[in-house]
C-alpha cells in the first residue's frame, strides 16, 4: 500500500497559518524514507509546532516511527511539539505499546487540537 | 502459503500484502492480522536492511501455516547468523530509541511465541500467534 502526503495549511482555526501534514496509507520500510525527503522542506517552514492528520493511516512500523522520533527531537528542540490527530485504533495502540505518548500530543480532533492551543496561548499570555 | 522474496523494502510490503489477504481469506480477526503484519514487516525489514544488505539479488523466504489453534509466519535467510530472539529492548521511548529496539518490541507484543533455529547456514524465524478456539 502506497503513502499519499499532503501538506495543508491550516486557514479557519485557531491555528491559522500553521502547518498539517496528513498521511494517507501505509508508513512502512517502503514509505518511510518517502516521509523522510517531504518533510524536511516542511520542518524549514512549520515553526516549532506540526500536526500530523492520521485519519487516513492504516499501518504504521518502527520506520515510521522513527520520522516522527525525527520530527519530535527537532521541533523539542524549537519548544514546540509534534501532535497527532484522528488516529485509528491500530495506530494508537502501537504508539500507547512504544510509549510514545508522553513525548507528543495527541487529539481526537483537530477541535480538540484548537482548544489545547488557546489554552496554551492563554497560559502564555498570562505569564508575560 | 510460500513466498520467494527479493532483499528490497518493496518486497517486505508485497510479504505484508500476501499475509492480509492469506489472513481474510482464513477469517483471521483484524485486530490479531494486524499485529502479525506488523510483526512480519518488522522482522522481514530486519533481514533485507541487515543480512541481505538490501541487495535485490539475494533472496529470502516466507512460509505462513494456519491451523483452527495458531497461525505461524516462518522466514528464512542465508545472512550472518542472527537470533532476534536474544535482542533486547525496555520499548520505552526515547529520542536516542534504536529503531531496531522497537522493531523487536513490537513482534514480542503482537506475537505469542519466537523461535529462532541456525539450520546449517539458513537463520530461521517463526512467529507464532496462537487463536482462540
Amino acid at each position: 500500500m502506497p503513502l499519499e502526503i499532503q501538506v495543508l495549511q491550516n486557514m479557519s482555526s485557531q491555528n491559522t497559518g500553521a502547518l498539517t501534514v496528513k498521511l494517507i496509507g501505509s508508513l512502512d520500510t517502503a514509505t518511510a524514507p518517502d516521509l523522510e525527503r517531504e518533510i524536511a522542506p516542511v520542518m524549514a517552514r512549520c515553526g516549532k509546532d506540526l500536526m500530523f492528520d492520521l485519519a487516513g493511516l492504516k499501518f504504521i512500523s518502527s520506520a515510521g516511527l522513527r520520522v516522527f522520533s525525527i520530527v519530535r527531537k527537532q521541533l523539542k528542540e524549537r519548544g514546540g511539539q509534534a501532535s497527532f490527530i484522528n488516529m485509528q485504533p491500530q495506530i494508537t495502540e502501537v504508539f500507547e505499546i512504544i510509549k510514545a505518548l508522553p513525548g507528543v500530543g495527541v487529539f481526537a480532533s483537530e477541535a480538540e487540537f484548537d482548544s489545547y492551543l488557546a489554552a496554551r496561548q492563554k497560559m502564555v499570555e498570562e505569564n508575560h | 502459503m510460500k513466498l520467494e522474496l527479493q532483499g528490497t523494502p518493496e518486497e517486505v510490503m508485497r510479504a505484508v500484502e500476501a499475509l492480509e489477504a492469506y489472513g481474510e481469506d482464513k477469517q483471521i480477526p483484524a485486530k490479531i492480522l494486524f499485529g502479525l503484519t506488523l510483526a512480519l514487516e518488522e522482522c522481514a525489514s530486519n533481514i533485507v536492511n541487515h543480512a541481505l544488505k538490501r541487495d535485490p539479488n539475494q533472496t529470502f523466504g516466507v512460509t505462513f501455516v494456519h491451523n483452527s489453534s495458531q497461525i505461524v509466519i516462518e522466514l528464512r535467510d542465508h545472512g550472518v547468523e542472527f537470533d532476534p530472539t536474544t535482542a533486547t529492548s525496555d520499548g520505552v521511548a526515547d529520542d536516542d530509541e534504536p529503531p531496531g529496539g522497537w522493531g523487536i518490541f513490537l513482534v514480542r507484543k503482537y506475537t505469542d511465541e519466537l523461535i529462532y533455529t541456525r539450520e546449517n547456514t539458513e537463520n530461521v524465524l517463526q512467529l507464532i500467534k496462537r487463536l482462540a478456539q
